[in-house]
């Protein structure tokens, strides 16, 4: 288990979680340095999605730390913490189907004021996804998974984000736009914004992460370089739910 | 009025009116998933604000409209901030009950600071009439056409080019994600009920001008048609709202100049209907669009019912059952009789919308079959008063089931909504079927209650009847609910996509508690229409479908035993503190908000 280091962006500290009375998280510390690429692996209900809520403030653990930049998070609202510099790709997407491409993107951009340079960002964003240029009108929600994705992380990037945290952003895309994603997470990283991601496609998180947490029922099994771990045969099993892991 | 034109005209202004509210209904549903039972006293209170500002302060018309919508947008506020915010966390029948409480709350507070009586609320426009085609308008129906095409584009403009009507459009589409996006929810949900507040102030003041009158009953209408507008173009969609109202408003103007003005209401509860069993989503949803949120998942809380002992029970029943021997005033068993006779229906609501989860908002109309039938077996066709309660009942459970099973398909607040408006057919079928239920003149000279040809008159014999009638009710039903049949109501309950997959035919389990619940509220209207030997198609009207409501929540939903102590506590407290008539809706009110708040599983526990 990893604790939290003072270059650490992002730093949970023995954060339970329930739901109810169905404990989620058991003591989960995972930290997220300046400028790298996190990755939490872990089958299916394993509570990667609840970790990405608790970091966004959309659920609150029962104890534990929560803190980005060294300040804590805990106790502040959603919109606060997008505020502090945290953006995210949630599971599925979750688009404004009913609005235009275009304004998903601006969306992205609610917490800013400064009219200029959200346009040029915006620019931005079409160089980066050339695609999206065509589209910039047509329904949100008539785009393409693939499409979607790019909506997605475009959106995402308009607030000028410190961090961005993702749900899968593999989920559900055919391999060339999984590479595209991928190369993409990748470019973001080296124009200086921390991502932490959930994947359960370890082979291909592994690739760009820097550092892997394995999470299985709640509790972290397994971390470290990304490196080390791609070649660790507990990291299959263990976000399988296999046992011999445990 | 006269031509087909005039007739359109009508339609379209009085649609225009319904707009006013039904979009405001449509952007909270929106937001919050919520259908706000309370707009309509947002409409009454900005008539009444209008009514002073015209006849007191004697205010200039633009003046006028400015200060109703904001005194209706304050009203507005307080609503969001002190009433619903609280209940973010809870469940999600909460804040649906809430908005109900204040809603009474507020009618009541109108018809205390301004009497029940009508008033009239003068236009101050120019009495004249123009020429058009075949038909004529005035300059109210200008006014009116042009607050409605005015707010539609402040409305519009506010929605596509301000950052917080961005902030509406993105939160009502996915609100987990806007906060992702630093959408401030809270600010979001103040703005769209201070606009929903605004416009629906205008709204009332505007039909007060139409009608040149007000008055308290305004409430209840208002809140209804606009849901009816709002859900015809789909719950949610304001631009569907608006069309939906307009389409309201012909058919009711049509309605009436085929079949006459008592129709009016008819052919709008009947749109809705069809429109629910039809298109749930509305005229302009896709049909595979998934319905919205509200329609899924659990509705009410869970919690551990308080366990009492059955020697405790049966201690009470027969401390209650001698009560008549001791010395107690004829006023007592008054008030007890009327607690059983709420008990029952209570008991039949506990098990309609406690057990199986389907909130009626119409049981009074269960009442009121029962009452007919009963009344009209033994007068029209001298069957002995025993039986024809039973036939009541029995008339009750099947016509009842009948009319509200096409509601069966329908989730949440939906069914709510149907049961709502079959409450109101029913009560309009009676005004409107006059060679069988002697239309507005009701049915008088019912015969006295009797059993195996012995009159009950004495109080005592009243009480005692109707109090075994209730407790053989709530045996039966107790009994019904440790039984394999009440273990799969509550799966249906619980999760009805489970229940469904587990093999539970949903139509037949929620056929089988309506018919129960059917019959126990016809036998308690059908007692009541011997009591009374006078009865309308007032006597059964939706305040005691809420009353009921509110009697079954304090017990805790499910619970028979709740749903009797509810009773006993809501009819009896009053006249313990001797309570006068006008300000009992008002502590109903308070006491359902209080609940909601504080202690939604009720004092006993839900089962
Ligand atoms: N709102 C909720 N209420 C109750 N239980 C929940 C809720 N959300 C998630 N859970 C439960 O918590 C556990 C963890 O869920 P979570 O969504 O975090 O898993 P996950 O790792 O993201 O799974 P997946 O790979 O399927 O996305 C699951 O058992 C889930 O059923
Ligand atoms: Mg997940």
């Amino acid at each position: 288990m990893t604790n939290a280091s003072p270059e650490a962006l992002l730093a949970l500290s023995n954060v339970n979680t329930f739901y109810g009375q169905a404990q989620v998280h058991f003591d989960l510390s995972i930290s997220v340095a300046r400028g790298h690429i996190v990755c939490l692996l872990g089958g299916n209900a394993s509570g990667k999605s609840t970790t990405m809520k608790i970091i966004l403030g959309l659920v609150k653990p029962r104890s534990g730390e929560v803190t980005f930049d060294g300040a804590s998070l805990v106790g502040l609202t959603t919109p606060q913490i997008v505020r502090r510099g945290i953006a995210s790709v949630p599971e599925a997407r979750r688009l404004f189907a009913e609005m235009s491409v275009r304004e998903n993107i601006l969306m992205g951009a609610f917490v800013r004021n400064d009219r200029e340079a959200i346009a040029q960002d915006l620019d931005r964003m079409l160089t980066l996804f050339p695609k999206l240029g065509q589209r910039l009108s047509q329904r949100a929600g008539s785009l393409s998974g693939g499409e979607q994705q790019m909506v997605a992380m475009a959106r995402a990037l308009m607030s000028r984000p410190r961090m961005i945290v993702m749900d899968e952003p593999t989920m559900g895309l055919s391999p060339l736009y999984v590479d595209r994603v991928l190369e993409l997470i990748r470019t973001i990283n080296q124009e200086g914004v921390s991502v932490f991601m959930v994947e359960q496609n370890a082979s291909l998180a592994l690739e760009i992460a820097h550092e892997a947490y394995v999470l299985q029922t709640g509790k972290i099994v397994l971390s470290g370089p990304a490196r080390a771990l791609k070649d660790d045969p507990r990291v299959r099993d263990a976000y399988l739910g296999g046992s011999e892991a445990a | 009025m006269s031509s087909w034109l005039d007739y359109t005209i009508n339609g379209l202004i009085v649609g225009n009116v319904y707009a006013l509210v039904a979009v405001g209904l449509a952007l909270i549903f929106g937001v919050s998933r919520l259908i706000n039972f309370a707009q309509g006293s947002i409409y009454l209170v900005g008539a009444y604000i209008g009514w002073v500002a015209v006849v007191q302060l004697h205010t200039p018309l633009p003046l006028t409209i400015i200060v109703v919508a904001a005194a209706a947008a304050l009203v507005g506020l307080i609503i969001e901030r002190f009433g619903l915010r609280p209940l973010q966390n809870s469940v999600r029948i909460a804040p649906l009950l809430a908005t109900i409480g204040i809603s009474f709350v507020l009618d009541q507070l109108v018809m205390l600071t301004f009497s029940p009586n009508p008033r009239a609320l003068p236009s101050q426009l120019p009495d004249v009439r123009f020429q058009v085609g075949g038909g004529t308008i005035g300059p109210l129906d200008l006014l009116i056409a042009g607050v409605g095409i005015t707010s539609a584009l402040l409305l519009f403009v506010f929605l596509r080019y301000s950052k917080l009507g961005w902030a509406v459009r993105a939160a009502s589409q996915d609100r987990d994600a806007a906060m992702q996006m630093g959408v401030d929810v809270n600010r979001v949900n103040q703005a769209v009920f201070g606009i929903a507040a605004a416009l629906g102030g205008v709204s009332g003041m505007l039909v007060g001008m139409y009608y040149n009158q007000i008055d308290t009953a305004m409430s209840l209408q208002a809140t209804l048609k606009g849901v009816v507008a709002e859900v015809v173009g789909g719950a949610g969609n304001v631009p569907g709202a608006v069309v939906g109202s307009l389409l309201l408003g012909l058919v009711e103007s049509y309605g009436v100049a085929v079949f006459g003005t008592s129709y009016r209401n008819l052919f709008a509860f009947l749109l809705l209907v069809v429109v629910l069993v039809l298109r749930p989503n509305g005229l302009f949803a896709s049909a595979r669009q998934a319905p919205p949120e509200p329609l899924t998942g659990t509705f009410i809380a869970p919690s551990r019912p308080v366990r009492i002992p059955r020697w405790a029970l049966a201690v009470a029943a027969a401390i209650f059952a001698i009560l008549p021997l001791f010395p107690v005033s004829f006023y007592v068993l008054q008030t007890l009789i009327n607690a059983w006779l709420l008990g029952m229906l209570a008991l039949s609501l506990t098990l309609v919308a406690g057990t199986i989860g389907q909130v009626s908002l119409g049981h009074a109309a269960l009442l009121a079959i029962g009452a007919y039938t009963s009344a009209l077996l033994s007068l029209t066709f001298a069957v002995p008063v025993g039986l024809a309660i039973i036939g009541g009942g029995l008339m009750s459970a099947a016509l009842g089931t009948t009319l509200i099973s096409p509601s069966f398909r329908l989730r949440g607040h939906y069914v709510s909504i149907a049961t709502l408006a079959i409450g109101e057919i029913v009560s309009l079928v009676i005004l409107n079927w006059e060679s069988v239920t002697r239309g507005p003149i009701g049915i008088s000279g019912i015969p006295p209650l009797s059993l195996f040809g012995y009159d009950l008159i004495s109080p005592t014999s009243i009480y005692w009847f109707s109090l075994s009638v209730m407790v053989v009710l709530a045996l039966l039903q107790g009994r019904l609910l440790t039984s394999h049949l009440g273990r799969s109501f509550r799966a249906i309950r619980d999760d009805d996509i489970a229940a469904r997959a587990y093999g539970l035919s949903l139509n037949r389990y929620k056929s089988l508690a309506f018919i129960f619940g059917g019959f126990a509220a016809g036998i308690s209207g059908g007692i009541a229409a011997h009591l009374y030997s006078y009865i309308n198609h007032e006597t059964f009207n939706t305040q005691q479908s809420i009353l009921a409501l509110t009697v079954v929540i304090l017990g805790g939903l499910g619970n028979v035993v709740g749903a009797i102590l509810g009773s006993v506590a809501l009819v009896g407290l009053p006249e313990m503190f001797r309570i006068a008539a006008e300000y009992r809706i008002l502590i109903y009110g308070i006491v359902l908000l209080l609940l909601v708040r504080f202690r939604p599983q009720g004092l006993l526990g839900t089962i």
